[in-house]
């Protein structure tokens, strides 16, 4: 029985390494066209990809700048709602709370074309800014259940304790709240920006072909066949998830932040 | 006494005046965000649905139910109907039921594998999962196309291998064209739904162990090993334990995924054949694409958008439904 389980779970982990293993092998081409196994292994195309061909260069770069830009808003929009839900628990912020996770729950093509008339009124549609604000807000539910969570977290009798102790209530929330959540905005912040890095379908809407990530220019790219470069991409974009979700499992409690029972450790 | 009523008492009124009126201006902020950002997006595409396309040009606000009976019977109804439209929306359905059904299912036994590992072992496990849940849906579309593509890819490796040969000779090869799955030459992958629903279920995959991880790691150990002390088999225990209490997780799970897959855009595009494509195909090429008729393309997002909702609420309705049997 137990060889049974461990062979469907190493039969699983192949399955889902398959397709990023062909593309990672594929980056090695030599040539201008994909194969796999790879002819003429060469490692030319990471240079093409990081700094020579200003399509992928500036691509990275866009992707780089609403990730990070999308994470942090997110983070900061998320911080006073989870906030507010933890300390009053009143029905305005569970409202609140209900429709800020609603972009993330709906189809992401809805969503993108709601953001696109939206923006295409506000003025901001092909703007890199707007992109930043519709990752934030797709992806904003994130960061609000992982502060939940380290909100949650918090013993009471601290607060309690600090209250004792005449601490006032911006002394406390410095003291005590702060430092115990840190972790979990940190580890909200990450899932932001490896999600916006990735997301493809929202981005494609509000870009309305104004500028490009990566994701989209690999998608503009499909039609004209793959590009051994592309899949230096793909390298990239995999080898950022891992490094983030090490990190996260270093620091942070991932099996609890993914809702694990505290117990059995 | 009096002093340190006094003192108690100084601070606590200050405290009760100023962050009350802190916390309503925070209120106030938040409501006006939340609701411009995330519910005026949803208002407009509801309104712009019930506008019209003016030809050669834009759109104009309007209100007309043009765009929903053409969704339903056509644009020419009463003289013609064509369900064409009604049908994309089936294939949306068909993709999404297969391809989330198919993920659940094959996640349930590794997700309750995985729940009974060390606590390092799972967080590493997690770390995989996360990284292959975050790809890109463009990167997985671009592996398995590669992967299925005719000319690298599985069908080349079946020719040269000679599995390609030895279906031909066991009569399975007819049973593969049959399905669509075969050229007189070789067999072909792509453009098929097998392709298709393949890659949908690939995607939300890592999706279903991270949903289904909560409630499986919850699970109370002790109540399986009760029943194995009592003499069940493995598989007794599964149907009479820890199925009875997943169920609520498992079924919420499915639904999940399923209406998050109604709007898969890229497997569809590349994977499906143009008569077999889905309404966020046809959202898209309204909206941004070819057509450019925006509010026929809001008016699709609108009915995908009821469909998933209506979907989650008779999932909710058959749920207590059952929880109250």
């Amino acid at each position: 029985m137990r060889v049974v389980g461990s062979l469907y779970m190493a039969f699983c982990a192949l399955l889902l390494a398959l397709p990023i293993a062909v593309v990672c092998g594929a980056a090695l081409n030599g040539g201008r066209s994909m194969f796999f196994p790879p002819r003429d292994p060469t490692l030319a195309r990471f240079g093409e990809f990081f700094v020579s061909e200003p399509v992928w260069t500036q691509a990275l770069g866009n992707s780089v700048i609403v990730a990070v830009g999308a994470a942090s808003l997110a983070v900061l929009l998320a911080w006073p709602l989870a906030y507010l839900l933890w300390s009053t628990g009143s029905k305005l912020s569970r409202t609140l709370a209900a429709l800020g996770s609603m972009p993330f729950a709906v189809p992401p093509i809805v969503f993108g074309v709601g953001l696109g008339f939206f923006w295409s009124f506000l003025g901001g549609l092909g703007a890199l800014w707007a992109g930043v604000v519709s990752h934030a807000v797709l992806l904003m539910a994130l960061p609000m259940v992982t502060i939940s969570i380290g909100l949650q977290s918090i013993d009471r009798a601290h607060l309690d304790a600090a209250a004792t102790m005449g601490a006032t209530e911006s002394v406390t929330f410095r003291t005590v709240i702060l430092p115990q959540t840190i972790p979990y905005t940190i580890s909200g912040f990450f899932f932001v920006l490896v999600l916006s890095f990735n997301e493809f379908i929202v981005m494609f809407f509000v870009s309305a072909s104004g500028y490009a990530t990566v994701t989209l220019q690999i998608f503009n790219s499909l039609r004209n066949g793959y590009t051994p470069t592309m899949a230096v991409a793909a390298i990239t974009f995999i080898a950022v998830s891992v490094l983030v979700f090490s990190a996260v499992a270093r620091w942070g409690d991932l099996p609890r932040l993914m809702g694990a029972d505290q117990s059995n450790s | 006494m009096t002093v340190a009523e006094h003192i108690e008492t100084g601070p606590e009124t200050a405290r009760a005046a100023k962050p009350l009126s802190a916390v309503r201006l925070l209120s106030w902020a938040l409501t006006a965000v939340i609701v411009t950002l995330c519910v005026v997006p949803f208002l407009l595409v509801f309104v712009i649905s019930f506008g019209r396309k003016i030809e050669g040009a834009a759109w104009v606000w309007d209100f007309t139910l043009a765009n929903y009976q053409r969704f339903f019977v056509g644009a020419l109804w009463p003289d013609d109907v064509t369900f064409l439209y009604l049908q994309q929306l089936g294939f949306s359905f068909w993709y999404a039921v297969i391809a989330s059904l198919l993920a659940v299912l094959t996640a349930l036994p590794f997700t309750l594998l995985l729940s009974r590992l060390s606590r390092r072992a799972q967080a590493a496990w997690l770390v995989f999962i996360l990284s292959s849940l975050s790809l890109s849906e463009v990167f997985i579309v671009m592996g398995w196309d590669i992967l299925l593509s005719n000319n690298s890819g599985l069908p080349a490796l079946f020719k040269s291998t000679g599995l390609t040969q030895w279906l031909k000779d066991t009569g399975w090869f007819q049973v593969l064209r049959d399905w669509g799955l075969a050229s007189p030459r070789n067999v072909k992958f792509k453009t098929s739904q097998f392709a298709t629903i393949l890659t949908m279920s690939y995607l939300v995959w890592p999706y279903a162990v991270i949903l289904l991880y909560p409630a499986l790691s919850r699970l109370d150990r002790s109540q399986s090993e009760a029943a194995r002390t009592m003499g069940a088999g493995g598989w007794c225990v599964a149907r009479t334990v820890i199925l009875p209490a997943i169920r609520l997780p498992l079924f919420g799970t499915t639904l999940l995924l399923f209406v998050f897959l109604l709007g898969t855009y890229v497997a569809v595009t590349v994977f499906a054949a143009p008569a077999q494509h889905s309404t966020a195909v046809a959202i898209y090429s309204n909206i941004r694409g070819a057509n450019l008729n925006a509010p026929f393309g809001a008016a699709q997002a609108v009915i995908l958008l009821m469909s998933a909702g209506v979907c989650l609420a008779l999932g909710h309705r058959i749920n207590t439904w059952a929880e109250a049997r």
